[in-house]
């Protein structure tokens, strides 16, 4: 098979059956073909943007009438959390908003200085060999399930707290937000390990020259320089905290009460996932109470996209910020 | 002076981030140590025989021979102990002599009605045998010993009586008989103590040895069989020496424990040997034998999980998730190509990055409520499937959860690809769909295998999304996926807070989550290895 092309005449060769050269219907065939499956392709990725619509669609629609019926501000701001009482029920999650940043602002007091100290540590002090070591149990720590944690929460720490603290119950805040500290350490750690080893070397050798100890050189340069990372670390493990629910089911005691006075971690306190998780068992489908769990869901969701977007940011900005350095 | 501080300060801070890594570490051997050394407890034990009994009675594994057996021999040992507790009993139980009294007395009442004589002669001897069994009652109830001779002499002068031989009634004087003799050798002063003390003690023995083999086997399951594991035997052993005492301290509200020698409390009584005899032959009683126990992987359990293995949950958890990947995995390797290879960062790609994201940061809870509102209630009935909890909407909700784990990995294992594959064979004439078919998928492979890998770990462990769409605590094994399932994650969670039976049986209870955690941990390790071993070979050449 000969073919025509710019007056000269290409020969193929042997054996070889596809033309060289496309004719125009077989050139309009491939770009459109290609076309299609770049749409297709394009469709099938949409599905996480579907995913994404599709639970803030359901959970809406299904927290929707709760919010008509009763008054937001009420569920926002009251403190009573009656869902079961015959008479006259009331939804005031304050409570539950504060059991969980209560419980998260614990796990974080813990965790953040161990995990930028940490992240430092494996960034800066040790050598290459002990940090393949560390990275791994971190690596171990992430992977472990949150059911383990939990039940490591009920069956080991609690009853350890209780005979050896001192403390009325073995669940509390402060079995839950230890537990949460240690789920949360290895966001802390990889995220900030990634800025603080991003920030660039001159800045240390620089800040070295000038006769800086080590942690001078953390605390006034690199530390500063990777900032936005580390909030950004930060507001992750925060995310992973706040969301837990195994864990904080299992070992925050379940006591829907604000703790008084609030730096006593050794009380109960009840959180939004936790509740959602209890209360689905008995409620009816449809019922007061049932919508009243998915406007707590549609809440936790909001808080978390709003996380989402503050890390999000900042992350952006480390990026930028050590594009430019 | 200044700079001595600024080192000392500088060699401090070292220290410290040092002492973070052993906080890390210690908190995962803290995590972790004491619930393998638990949980290995539930493969590797010494069965005693009732273990042996419990497997062939419940599960039917297990050489039926060898365990009957076992069963005589340790049933003489057995037999013993029993002896001694009835002789003692005798003597102490006046609840039961009574009872028996009285029993006596309805079987010689049915017995007489039975016999054809006359009316009056059938009045006096009911009236004669109530008599008898009154006294008995009485004597029964007394704690002097003359007084109870008095009585017991009293009623077997009636043993001459030529009426009452050979009839129901001469149970009467054998009972009278044997009591007089029992009362004669215990205190009678301390009966209702012992009394007490004794119904603990039987209780302990059952635990220890099972229900007689002469009583009915209760219904429940866990009362079925004595200790089946030797160090249950040893820790019911000790009950069996020590009564725990909770005493009312002093100085402070909380109340104190001691332990007391239950030997003393039988000092100088016919019981007092048992507690020799069962100490020396505990052995023989249960004949422990060190056990792999390699079923507990397969076996179902009794409820509570009280005998038995985790071979529905291992199964569920294993449909669940390999049900989720096949959902997953085409979407994400789909995702991935499309956004490595066909785009460039624009908006759009923008938005689904930032829904990828927003989807890797929605709480699992969050997942669990948008699984049951859209599979269970919407998306499967749609398709005429029950409204019901189901593996299918689990699997679904649990594949949602994990597209973002699997999008990224994915991508970054096509990233990872050489752009000089890629080149070559685009210069070949390949068309870029062929390229990425021919060059880039098999080339990527390995590193999207480690993505798979990790996303099945971390769908293995989820619970929260499951809670509401296909986990069951107790239940049948499913035989479709139209059907609920237990897991490991579900049932860890139930074990260590919902389900108090199972706190007795802690090896059980560790068991479970530590074949969860081994099960993720072997996983990752895989996932680790997999993943070192692809960067090495395509950086390497």
């Amino acid at each position: 098979m000969n073919v025509s092309y710019i007056g000269r005449t290409l020969q193929p060769a042997a054996g070889f059956k596809q033309p060289l050269v496309l004719t125009i219907g077989q050139d309009i065939k491939g770009f459109v073909l290609r076309h299609l499956g770049r749409l297709a392709l394009f469709i099938l990725t949409c599905t996480s943007v579907l995913a994404v619509f599709l639970i803030f669609l359901f959970v809406i629609l299904e927290a929707l009438p709760f919010l008509g019926k009763f008054s937001i501000v009420e569920f926002l701001t009251s403190t009573a959390w009656y869902p079961q009482a015959h008479d006259r029920p009331e939804f005031g999650a304050l409570t539950l908003v504060v059991g969980s940043v209560y419980v998260t602002t614990a796990a974080l007091v813990f965790s953040v200085p161990i995990g930028v100290l940490a992240a430092v540590f494996l960034s800066e002090i040790v050598p290459f060999r002990i940090r393949d070591i560390v990275k791994p149990v971190v690596e171990i720590l992430a992977a472990i399930p949150s059911v383990a944690y939990g039940f490591f929460a009920v069956l080991v720490l609690a009853p350890w707290l209780q005979e050896h603290l001192d403390f009325a119950t073995g669940t509390n805040a402060i079995n839950a937000s230890l537990l949460l500290s240690i789920m949360a350490l290895p966001t802390i750690i990889s995220v900030a390990e990634d800025s603080i080893s991003a920030t660039g070397r001159e800045l240390r050798e620089a800040s070295y020259a000038l006769g800086a100890t080590r942690i001078e050189t953390m605390f006034k340069v690199v530390i500063p320089a990777a900032h936005s990372g580390i909030i950004a670390a930060i507001v992750l493990g925060m995310m992973r905290a706040i969301g837990e629910t195994m864990v904080v089911w299992m070992a925050s005691g379940n006591a829907s009460r604000i703790p008084r006075p609030w730096w006593d971690l050794s009380q109960s306190v009840r959180t939004m996932t936790a509740t959602i998780a209890g209360d689905m068992g008995e409620t009816e489908q449809g019922s007061d109470h049932y919508r009243a769990l998915f406007a707590i869901g549609l809440l936790l969701l909001v808080m978390t996209l709003l996380l989402n977007l503050v890390s999000e940011y900042f992350l952006t900005r480390a990026k930028k910020s050590l594009g430019k350095s | 002076m200044k700079l001595i501080f600024r080192i000392v300060f500088d060699r401090i801070f070292t220290v410290l981030t040092g002492l973070t890594v052993f906080i890390i570490v210690g908190a995962l051997i803290a995590i972790l140590g004491p619930m393998f050394r638990r949980g290995v407890g539930a493969v590797f034990l010494r069965g005693t025989v009732e273990f042996r009994k419990v497997q062939l009675a419940e599960f039917g594994h297990g050489d039926e021979a060898q365990v009957r057996a076992e069963t005589e021999r340790t049933g003489l040992v057995r037999a013993k102990v029993y002896e001694m507790i009835d002789r003692f009993k005798s003597g102490i139980d006046t609840r039961q002599l009574s009872e028996r009294a009285t029993e006596i007395y309805r079987a010689f009442g049915a017995e007489l009605k039975l016999k054809e004589i006359p009316r009056e002669q059938y009045t006096a001897l009911r009236s004669l045998s109530r008599d008898i069994r009154d006294r008995l009652i009485e004597a029964f109830a007394k704690a002097d010993i003359e007084q109870i001779s008095q009585d017991v002499e009293h009623v077997l002068q009636y043993e001459k009586d030529e009426r009452l031989k050979g009839t129901a009634s001469e149970d009467f004087f054998r009972l009278a008989r044997q009591y007089q003799k029992a009362a004669a050798a215990t205190n009678l002063n301390k009966r209702d103590e012992y009394a007490k003390e004794l119904a603990e003690l039987e209780q302990i023995i059952t635990e220890l040895l099972g229900p007689r083999p002469t009583e009915d086997s209760p219904t429940l399951a866990q009362f079925r069989y004595g200790a089946t594991r030797w160090d249950q035997a040893k820790k019911l052993l000790h009950k069996l020496h020590w009564k725990e005492l909770w005493v009312e301290q002093q100085s402070s509200a909380s109340l104190m424990r001691i332990e007391k020698s239950r030997i003393e409390e039988f000092a100088g009584t016919e019981l007092e040997p048992l507690f020799r005899y069962i100490d020396d032959n505990l052995e023989k009683m249960l004949e422990p034998k060190p056990t792999f126990y390699w079923r507990y992987f397969l076996d179902d359990s009794t409820p509570g999980h009280y005998f038995g293995g985790i071979g529905p949950e291992i199964l569920g958890t294993l449909l669940l998730t390999l049900l989720s990947m096949v959902f997953v995995v085409p979407f994400g390797i789909i995702s991935a190509a499309y956004l490595t290879e066909c785009t460039r960062e624009g908006p759009v790609v923008r938005i689904i990055r930032i829904s990828i994201n927003t989807l890797a940061g929605v709480p699992s809870i969050v997942f669990g409520l948008f699984g049951m509102a859209f599979f269970v209630l919407f998306f499967i009935p749609l398709f005429g499937g029950p409204s019901k909890p189901c593996i299918l909407a689990g699997s679904m909700t649990l594949a949602v959860l994990t597209l973002p784990v699997m999008i990224r990995s994915s991508e970054e294992a096509i990233r990872a690809v050489p752009q000089t594959y890629k080149e070559a064979s685009l210069a070949l004439g390949a068309s870029s769909f062929r390229t990425f078919m021919k060059v880039t998928l098999p080339a990527a492979l390995p590193g999207i295998l480690t993505g798979v890998i990790l996303s099945l770990s971390r769908v293995a462990g989820e619970t929260a999304p499951i809670l509401f769409t296909a986990g069951i605590a107790v239940g049948p094994v499913p035989k479709s996926v139209f059907q609920t399932t237990r897991t490991l994650s579900y049932g860890s969670w139930d074990m260590a807070v919902a389900d108090k039976l199972s706190a007795q049986v802690p090896h059980n209870q560790y068991g479970m989550v530590v074949a969860l955690v081994s099960l993720i941990l072997c996983m990752n390790a895989l996932a680790i290895i997999l993943r070192s071993r692809v960067f090495k070979r395509l950086k390497g050449h």
